[in-house]
């Protein structure tokens, strides 16, 4: 797990004149899985299409094993994958879209069985499944096979853009053995974007968060989005809900502009009941949306829901079973301004 | 009217008789016509792909001038031609005139711009995420080429459809470049044409059932094609 | 994979195939304009095959107005002319274009119209009948296709003292050929000039029965002249003239001009041999 795969290096990259994505540096382990989330438009998918070398970033270097490397070089051909979002299936047969990239590489070695593995290891072997044209299939079915077409190749990086985002529970759960599957039968990296976070937090061992192009923590922080506004006591704040301004989070103060309000994951607390002069100002209800085990970690990983913000927290079994906390479960979210910090 | 029905028995019979002037002229037509739609086909479909698949300066104009050669005039075209291939032009010395091989440049050159701005069309509307997938795939720029036509074909079969049809049906060109040369660049329209004007209505309209019917066996057997 | 081996066979051979096809044979052949009349009659689909069998030239035509192939044979596009409008040939040969021009056979314009001839032109003089036509503000229909035919009819409007009436609303250029044209003044109940030939032919095709009689015939500037042209070496050197010159004598020929004599349809001869034997 030591070995270092992907090194980015100030990658910037601009859409005409919006940048769109502004990482200063990430390393990603080989063998690792990787769950990358953030709020759509955050410059996920254009993240990953620069992983892919499938996109020249507008300044910047990616590395992969401690070489630099650019788009349509044959070193990286062979090794990355990428399942764009909505993957496009050729207008050929499931046998034949699986098969093109070993075509492409002139792998035809035993060609039947290796395709027939793929559909496999997505659940799709059944019957002539692989005799399908690409317009008899539904959509989780047509997402397994995009993904089997990747898995054939056995390929030293894969990355997955959003792919349970449009598919039935069946599908996503077969994606998501399959990706272990991939790691554990030849060490594959795995970079998974998803909104899903329950599913995400099944299958990756770790999480990037990424919002407006920049990239917060590895798990460990909360991101409290923009718009920020200022009190009547020139503090600043963060309003929750759309319009109504009811109620706000204390902010640290020294907001700048371009800097993001993060908190760490352990500074927040959750009680039941709202509590007197504790030294947090920031007593927010909330109520719990989904409680994950997490994967490699003796964790549980709860999303609350406050109005339109959420906020992910970590809490051990025994925390959980002392709060008898449950998925749709009313608690308070205590944290202290100055635990909050700009970046 | 009754020279309708008369065309009909006619066709048959012209047919069924195995009449000289007739299956010569359809040999011509067919002849000429598979010629020139493997020359624009083979200029076009690259042509089209590179105006379709690249962003360069210029791409508008270049389009628009595409889409007016659409409405290329055939005895344009043909004028044209003649003027190259007549013995005083520049191209005299091939002694193309009066042959099948002028009338396949002609119609070469009429089907070209068709095949062409048919081809971009259908190339431009390519889903962007299927560059992206035969990148992601590890596909090379030559597969990314060749794997983005073959996912269109069908909108390229358009292409040569309609390339085809007006290759057939079109008269101006053979008759100028060709010059209606019984058993030599008679074609089925020029004979159509020759017929009307000698006032031979009926034969006129057997020799249009017969061009009807090499268009329908034409676009069968590709909508065959198409079913695969 | 096998079947993309056998398009790709079966595309090669269909390339082939079609260029092979499309060179002709061109050891000994001659490439001649020609008028629409000789072609629609049928006079050379009946004459030529004797030609090629005697000489082993193979003769291959186009078929036009006069105008149309003269243009082509003073731009080099033809060996050899066979036409039928005799003042524009003589200027053709001044002018350096043409190089022999031999008198093969004539037939005659007639002037004709519908059963009911309703400027009453019948039996009268040319000159006469077109002024008439004219005051009446009958339908007239003309090739006005500067053909031999068209010129013709040209010169019968000078000679009878008629400005053209190219404007007036009754004078109709079809700019088509004379079957086409005869068709024309079928619809319209009206007048046209035609060969004689051609008017046999368009009566056969109407059973004996067209609407159409001949009005006005047998003066004598109403004659038809063919002659086969060969083109000046001078002006045209690649030109096959040897070959031009073979045809022009055969068509000279007595066999050929015995063949000439007796092509008829409906029993009528459409054109006299009268090719001066040299």
């Amino acid at each position: 797990m030591s070995e270092i795969s992907y090194k980015l290096n100030h990658i910037q990259h601009y859409y005409g004149d919006k940048k769109v994505l502004d990482i200063d540096g990430l390393q990603i382990c080989r063998g690792s899985i990787t769950g990358l989330t953030g709020p759509n438009g955050s410059g996920k998918s254009t993240l990953l299409k620069i992983m892919a070398f499938a996109l020249k970033p507008t300044h910047g270097q990616v590395w992969l094993n401690g070489r630099k490397e650019f788009v349509l070089s044959p070193r990286v051909r062979s090794k990355v994958t990428l399942l764009t979002q909505k993957p496009y299936l050729l207008k050929r047969s499931v046998f034949d879209n699986i098969a093109y990239g070993l075509k492409i590489r002139k792998d035809m070695g035993d060609i039947e069985n290796r395709v027939k593995d793929a559909l496999k290891s997505v659940g799709l072997a059944h019957g002539d499944f692989a005799r399908r044209q690409w317009h008899e299939l539904s959509g989780g079915e047509a997402q397994r096979v995009a993904m089997a077409a990747r898995l054939v190749l056995q390929p030293e990086v894969l990355l997955l853009d959003e792919p349970v985002a449009s598919v039935d529970t069946k599908s996503a759960e077969q994606i998501r053995k399959a990706s272990l599957a991939a790691r554990k039968n030849w060490g594959c990296t795995l970079i998974i974007a998803s909104h899903d976070l329950p599913w995400l937090y099944e299958c990756s061992d770790t999480r990037i968060s990424i919002f407006q192009g920049q990239i917060f923590s590895t798990g460990t922080e909360n991101i409290i989005p923009p718009p920020y506004d200022l009190s009547q006591k020139n503090h600043p704040v963060k309003w929750l809900g759309q319009n109504e301004k009811s109620e706000h989070i204390h902010l640290a103060p020294g907001k700048k502009n371009n800097k993001f309000a993060i908190i760490q994951k352990e500074k927040i607390h959750i009680r039941l009941e709202k509590e007197k002069a504790n030294g947090w100002e920031n007593q927010i209800t909330g109520q719990i949306t989904s409680m994950v085990m997490e994967k490699n970690a003796e964790l549980i990983m709860t999303t609350i829901q406050a109005k339109d913000f959420f906020i992910d927290i970590s809490l051990s079994p025994d925390q959980a079973e002392n709060l008898k906390l449950l998925p749709g479960k009313k608690i308070i979210l205590m944290f202290s301004s100055r635990d909050i910090e700009w970046r | 009217m009754d020279f309708l029905v008369a065309g009909f028995i006619k066709a048959v019979e012209l047919l069924i008789n195995f009449d000289q002037g007739t299956w010569s002229a359809i040999c011509a037509t067919l002849r000429v016509s598979t010629c020139s739609m493997l020359l624009s086909l083979g200029a076009g479909l690259p042509a089209g792909f590179l105006l379709g698949y690249f962003d360069f300066k210029g791409k508008r104009a270049l389009r628009t001038v595409l889409d007016t050669l659409l409405s290329l005039p055939t005895v344009s075209v043909g004028l044209l031609v003649y003027a190259f291939i007549a013995s005083r032009g520049p191209l005299g010395q091939f002694e193309l005139l009066f042959t099948l091989t002028g009338i396949a440049i002609g119609q070469t050159i009429l089907a070209f711009p068709i095949v062409t701005a048919i081809t971009a069309s259908v190339v431009e509307g390519i889903d962007p995420e299927l560059k992206l997938t035969l990148l992601s795939l590890g596909a090379g720029k030559k597969n990314i080429i060749t794997t983005c036509l073959w996912e269109v074909r069908y909108g390229l079969l358009a292409a040569a459809v309609t390339a085809y049809g007006r290759v057939l049906t079109e008269v101006g060109i053979s008759m100028m470049v060709g010059g209606n040369i019984k058993y030599h660049t008679r074609t089925i329209t020029t004979a159509i044409a020759l017929e009307t004007n000698k006032g031979l209505f009926a034969d006129g309209i057997a020799l249009g059932i017969v061009l009807i019917s090499i268009a329908f066996a034409v676009n069968i057997s590709l909508s065959f094609l198409r079913k695969k | 994979m096998y079947r993309k081996k056998l398009i790709s066979t079966l595309l090669i051979l269909a390339i082939l195939l079609s260029f092979a096809s499309l060179s002709l044979a061109s050891d000994k052949s001659l490439m001649m304009a020609t008028t629409t009349s000789t072609d629609n009659t049928g006079l050379l689909d009946y004459l030529i095959p004797h030609f090629e069998q005697e000489t082993g030239i193979a003769l291959k035509w186009t078929a036009t107005g006069t105008g149309k192939a003269l243009k082509l044979g003073q731009n080099c596009d033809v060996d050899v002319l066979l036409v039928h409008a005799p003042a524009a040939e003589k200027a053709y040969i001044k002018k350096g274009y043409g190089k022999d021009r031999r008198e093969i056979m004539y037939n005659d314009f007639v002037i004709i119209g519908p059963v009911s001839d309703p400027a009453k032109i019948k039996g009268k003089n040319i000159s006469d009948a077109l002024l008439t036509i004219k005051n009446h503000k009958s339908p007239f229909m003309s090739r006005g296709d500067d053909s031999g035919t068209n010129k013709k009819e040209k010169l019968l409007w000078k000679n009878a003292g008629i400005k053209m009436p190219d404007q007036e609303i009754w004078y109709v250029q079809t700019g088509q050929g004379m079957l086409a044209t005869i068709n024309v003044a079928q619809e319209r109940a009206g007048y046209t000039m035609t060969d004689r030939g051609t008017y046999i032919k368009y009566q056969a095709q109407q059973g004996g029965k067209a609407p159409l009689k001949i009005l006005v015939e047998g003066d004598k500037i109403l004659l038809n002249q063919y002659s086969v042209l060969t083109l000046n070496p001078a002006n045209c050197p690649r030109a096959k003239y040897d070959l031009a010159l073979d045809f022009s004598n055969w068509m000279a020929s007595k066999s050929a001009q015995k063949l000439i004599g007796d092509f008829r349809l409906l029993g009528q001869k459409l054109f006299i041999p009268n090719a001066k034997q040299l």
